[in-house]
């Protein structure tokens, strides 16, 4: 695998796990500072992990884009749901743009690997199917480099930030 | 504006997946998210999430109190977004408990029993329930015939008349009508403030007379907080390794005996709900039932529990203050006919403890009423006894019209028939009992 490169914020552990497809939940914040929240239907990174997509529906999200289209922030946390392996990234300058049919392999590859994770912690394909349930012209894309990043695994060290490269392991 | 109510997504508050939360920071409103172990029923209108580090949530909530909180429902996949606003902290008391038993479960569920610690109790207000749009999964069917149950046991119960009666009614009422094939009742004993069981079902050994200490366990702390306690997986944290100890030890050092009766519970229970018996705002006891499968008994359960725990309360209270018989009606006593080797009985007052032929059989209040009902019995030949005259005796120290003397009678009269000596105790009517004996007594009392 390629090393990620200087400037990411992640390890190469952290954007090995992003790049297979675990649970992401995005949220975002209105003017009022009321939060909003929702399942990303997919997520992707670049191998060097200094961009990030992840994918939303609309009709799922519609205050939370609002609030991305409004303020640029974003803050999105990765699980890998059997190892509770966490992390969270934060940017301030997001930007939406509709999903595309060139999108539609990620997606598919991404609603595979939470159909095997999910799996390990007991939920049937079916349920993970209606999880991630997506029409393509409902979807946008959501992109933003990651200005901060948090180890979020639960235990002593949840919370604490990281640096460039990441933390040791 | 969603219709939806928190009982209709109730079960997306079951623990069965964890729960993410937004808050965002007054400062710089910059969001955050995180995952929330446990979200908690509290009411229609309030939900208690799990406190379990100081971290960015925290902060957060304290200077800004809107949380915005997604919960997946377990069968039909669908997401509920519910818009919060943070109360207060709670750090003891029943909520506390309940949640901090449930995290238990939970923990060892997820491997996470070594990191999972409860701090608090978060309560917050339910602002508004947002009904995602989704491709969701057919309702599961709906769990019928748990009203039918519920009625089941209650018609059984308003039928029995006495307490061992109504004990055992409702034992295998849980039984036949709720499938619950392990379940005990303990009473709570008002001096000691220990609970003792009087009745069991689906145990190796009865357990009869075994005790539990008030806060230990999923039981004493029922008990001590008067709250469900309800756990769906496995968990060490609340096993009764270390729940029965011997009260003699502590009670009388000097005595080498051991006065132990084994607690009879599963070895490793899967599920277990315990439910405060209460009756005009006093405890009474605990209704307990276990399975040594996970996820065994749903909120669902709970409810039916509660509202037999109620009834069961009610019938207790009003057995113990129904008239008792006056000693005018005491029949004259059968002359005894006695032959066979002769029975030893010793007396321990330290502990009011009770030995037959050296074999440890009660001690307490039950065991001074015993002790109280051989001796009269080899004094003055009487064999027919009531309530009301021990209730008279101070001698005994019972507490006063609240103690429940009928359960104390029911454990001794259990205990006699487990033991199998040939002395019992059988109930002859409202508030009377007449202690038969076989062979001649030899009473041994020490100090």
């Amino acid at each position: 695998m390629k090393l990620p490169s200087p400037t990411s914020l992640l390890s190469s552990a952290h954007i090995a796990m992003v790049d297979k497809g675990v649970s992401a939940i995005v949220s975002t914040s209105d003017a009022q500072l009321r939060p909003s929240i929702m399942r990303a239907m997919g997520s992707s990174i670049t191998p060097d992990g200094c961009s990030v997509t992840v994918y939303l529906s609309r009709q799922q999200s519609r205050q939370l884009l609002l609030d991305v289209a409004a303020t640029g922030r974003i803050a999105v946390v990765f699980s890998e749901p059997l190892s509770h392996q966490t992390v969270q990234v934060k940017a301030s300058q997001a930007s939406i743009r509709p999903a595309q049919p060139s999108d539609e392999p990620l997606l598919q590859r991404y609603r595979a690997s939470m159909e095997y994770e999910l799996a390990r912690v007991g939920f049937d394909a079916r349920f993970v199917r209606a999880m991630f349930a997506w029409q393509l012209d409902d979807l946008v894309a959501i992109s933003f480099e990651p200005e901060v990043a948090f180890d979020q695994t639960p235990g002593p060290r949840a919370g604490s930030a990281l640096t460039t490269g990441g933390v040791a392991p | 504006m969603s219709t939806r109510t928190l009982g209709s997504i109730r079960p997306c508050l079951e623990g069965a997946i964890p729960a993410v939360m937004a808050t965002v920071n007054a400062a710089d409103g910059v969001p955050n998210v995180a995952y929330i172990s446990q979200v908690y029923y509290v009411d229609e209108r309030h939900v208690a999430l799990s406190f379990q580090f100081f971290n960015k949530t925290r902060k957060n909530i304290l200077g800004n109190p809107y949380a915005s909180l997604l919960v997946l429902h377990p069968v039909t996949a669908e997401f509920f977004r519910l818009h919060l606003r943070y109360l207060r902290t709670e750090t003891a008391g029943p909520l506390f408990e309940g949640m901090k038993a449930q995290l238990a479960g939970i923990a060892s569920h997820t491997g996470m029993a070594s990191v999972f610690r409860l701090l608090g109790s978060d309560v917050y207000e339910v602002l508004e329930i947002d009904e995602v749009a989704g491709a969701a999964l057919p309702q599961p069917p709906t769990r019928c015939g748990l009203l039918t149950a519920l009625r089941h046991c209650s018609e059984r119960l308003s039928r029995c008349t006495a307490l061992d009666e109504l004990l055992n009614t409702t034992l295998s009422s849980l039984t036949d009508a709720m499938g619950i094939h392990h379940a005990m009742v303990l009473m709570l004993d008002p001096v000691t403030q220990r609970l003792y069981t009087v009745a069991s079902t689906g145990y190796a050994t009865s357990g009869v007379g075994a005790e539990i200490d008030m806060g230990d366990g999923v039981i004493g702390m029922a008990a001590r907080e008067r709250t469900p306690v309800r756990i769906m997986h496995m968990t060490s944290a609340y096993l009764y390794s270390r729940a029965v100890r011997s009260s003699l030890r502590a009670d009388a050092p000097g005595l080498a005996l051991d006065t132990e009766i084994p607690y009879p519970g599963l070895s490793e229970p899967h599920s277990q709900l315990a439910v405060p018996v209460l009756s005009a705002g006093s405890l009474l006891g605990v209704l307990f039932v276990e399975s040594p499968l996970d996820l065994q008994f749903s909120f669902e359960d709970e409810d039916v529990l509660v509202a037999v725990a109620g009834h069961l309360g009610a019938a207790i209270h009003l057995m113990q203050s129904a008239a008792e018989a006056t000693d005018a009606e005491l029949s004259a006593p059968p002359a005894p006919v006695l032959s066979g080797a002769t029975i030893q009985v010793r007396h321990f007052r330290a502990n009011n403890s009770i030995f037959i032929n050296g074999v440890y059989l009660i001690k307490g209040v039950a065991g001074a009423i015993f002790w109280k009902l051989v001796s009269d019995y080899v004094q003055q030949g009487r064999t027919e006894f009531s309530n009301r005259e021990l209730r008279l005796d101070p001698a005994l120290g019972l507490p006063d019209v609240t103690d429940n003397l009928d359960a104390r009678l029911l454990l001794l009269q259990r205990r006699l028939l487990e033991h199998g000596a040939q002395i019992q105790t059988q109930k002859t009517g409202r508030g009377r009992f007449r202690l038969i004996v076989q062979r001649p007594l030899e009473l041994v009392e020490v100090a």
